[in-house]
């Protein structure tokens, strides 16, 4: 198992995560995914994400004029995404905590 | 900004061309803006869109995953070859990294990327024989000619490597098409000069056993020579000098049984063999004379040779000439 499975899992509470704190664009929410850590995840799991998140109704997005190169397509939390990272960052916490305790039952160093 | 539009449509095409299997609305869903993604990508980025993002084909499985779009009943054709382009090309990177030790780089590619110049040279230089074989015909040698003519061979020779060499500086540039051409232009120029290979390495066989034309002269096929004067004579005991009155000693006198009283062979009039005539006497009369008419060639026989019949049969021309040496170079 390497981190590229588990980030399938954990991929849409991460990019919610991201735009909790700021909107963003594809690249620029592909930069801050890696500058937090996690840095083998694509370019195409991102947007990929990002559209589904958007078909889901849980993002809205927004286009600004950039001076240099084109324009931004910027995704936002609406309050449906908003509601999605609550219930699913409780999830992740109870689950890491979960998998936590059990590698630590078994002498696993962290 | 490093990455064309074109490049962007191309890479856009493809990856829709992955996703083929999804539903209409699916697939829209995932790619309407993925030209303006890749726009705002390449603008933050440097090189071209596959060194920064890998292949259409794993792009587009990757993207596929991240939506969680599986698609109606399994893989179709195109996502088989989709993926089994992506695997094979993984084979070929790790060959890759694995073979580049062994020559002295990182990487193979390393290496045969410094050789690309010389494959520019070589495919302007192939294009030329190319041409060559179509203007000239199937005879020809490794210079180039154009419908036979070596300077214009030599003038085209030159425009084609730097053609080749402009065409290859610039391939990188070179949307789908033009690169598809290009690509198909160079497999045809590879299979021609494997087949030229192919064909030199057999006329090098055959030369063992038929050919026996050496390079500097064209007369090392002569092996006797017979001069005829103005009446159609046979010219006996002729000898052949050069401008500066050298000897010109051409074949080697063979005949059998013949005994040489001349001791070196070489300093024997022509024609050695007189029986061995290309062409009958003709009498100086124009009459077609009978064999006892014909001349005993006294000379040539020595006094120890007893004087056999002279074989040449009837006075009219057989038709049989010496093969001609045939330069092929």
């Amino acid at each position: 198992m390497d981190t590229t499975q588990l980030l399938k899992g954990v991929l849409d509470l991460a990019v919610l995560a991201v735009l909790r704190e700021e909107d963003g664009y594809g690249y620029d929410i592909l930069r801050r995914l890696r500058e937090a850590g996690l840095e083998e995840v694509g370019d195409a799991s991102v947007y990929g994400t990002l559209r589904r998140l958007y078909a889901a109704g849980l993002l809205t997005t927004y286009v600004v004029p950039s001076e240099s190169g084109p324009h931004r397509k910027y995704y936002a939390l609406n309050a449906a995404g908003r509601d999605q990272l609550t219930r699913s960052g409780k999830l992740w916490r109870s689950f890491a905590t979960t998998m936590d305790s059990l590698l630590d039952d078994r002498g696993m160093a962290a | 900004m490093t990455v064309t539009e074109q490049e962007i449509t191309d890479y856009v095409a493809r990856v829709r061309a992955v996703l083929a299997d999804l539903s209409p609305v699916q697939r829209d869903e995932l790619t309407e803006d993925l030209a303006d993604h890749l726009a705002e990508f390449a603008a933050e980025t440097d090189g071209t869109l596959v060194q920064r993002l890998g292949e259409p084909e794993a792009y587009a499985a990757e993207l596929r995953a991240a939506a969680g779009a599986t698609g109606p009943g399994g893989r179709n054709l195109d996502q088989r070859v989709a993926s089994a382009v992506v695997r094979a090309r993984g084979r070929l990177r790790v060959l890759d990294s694995r073979l580049g030790p062994i020559l002295g780089y990182e990487k193979a590619s390393d290496f045969l990327r410094l050789l690309r110049p010389a494959w520019w040279v070589l495919r302007g230089y192939l294009a030329a024989m190319l041409v060559t074989l179509i203007t000239t015909g199937g005879d020809f040698g490794p210079l180039p000619r154009f419908g036979g003519e070596l300077l214009a061979g030599l003038i085209m020779l030159v425009g084609f490597v730097l053609a080749s060499i402009w065409l290859g500086r610039r391939s990188g540039q070179l949307t789908r098409w033009p690169r598809w051409a290009m690509h198909a232009g160079s497999l045809v120029l590879v299979v021609f000069a494997l087949a030229a290979l192919g064909g030199a390495e057999s006329r090098r066989d055959d030369g063992l056993y038929y050919d026996q034309t050496s390079v500097d002269s064209q007369y090392s096929q002569v092996r006797d020579v017979f001069v005829y004067d103005s009446e159609g004579k046979l010219v006996e005991n002729a000898r052949l000098f050069d401008q500066n009155g050298n000897p010109i000693r051409l074949g080697y006198p063979d005949c059998e049984g013949r005994v040489d009283e001349y001791g070196n062979p070489l300093l024997r009039p022509y024609p050695y063999c007189v029986e061995q005539a290309p062409f009958g006497f003709r009498a100086p009369n124009g009459r077609v004379p009978t064999p006892t008419a014909v001349p005993t060639p006294t000379a040539t026989t020595g006094p120890t040779a007893t004087p056999e019949p002279t074989v040449t049969p009837s006075g009219t021309p057989s038709a049989e000439p010496t093969p001609t040496p045939t330069p092929t170079s």
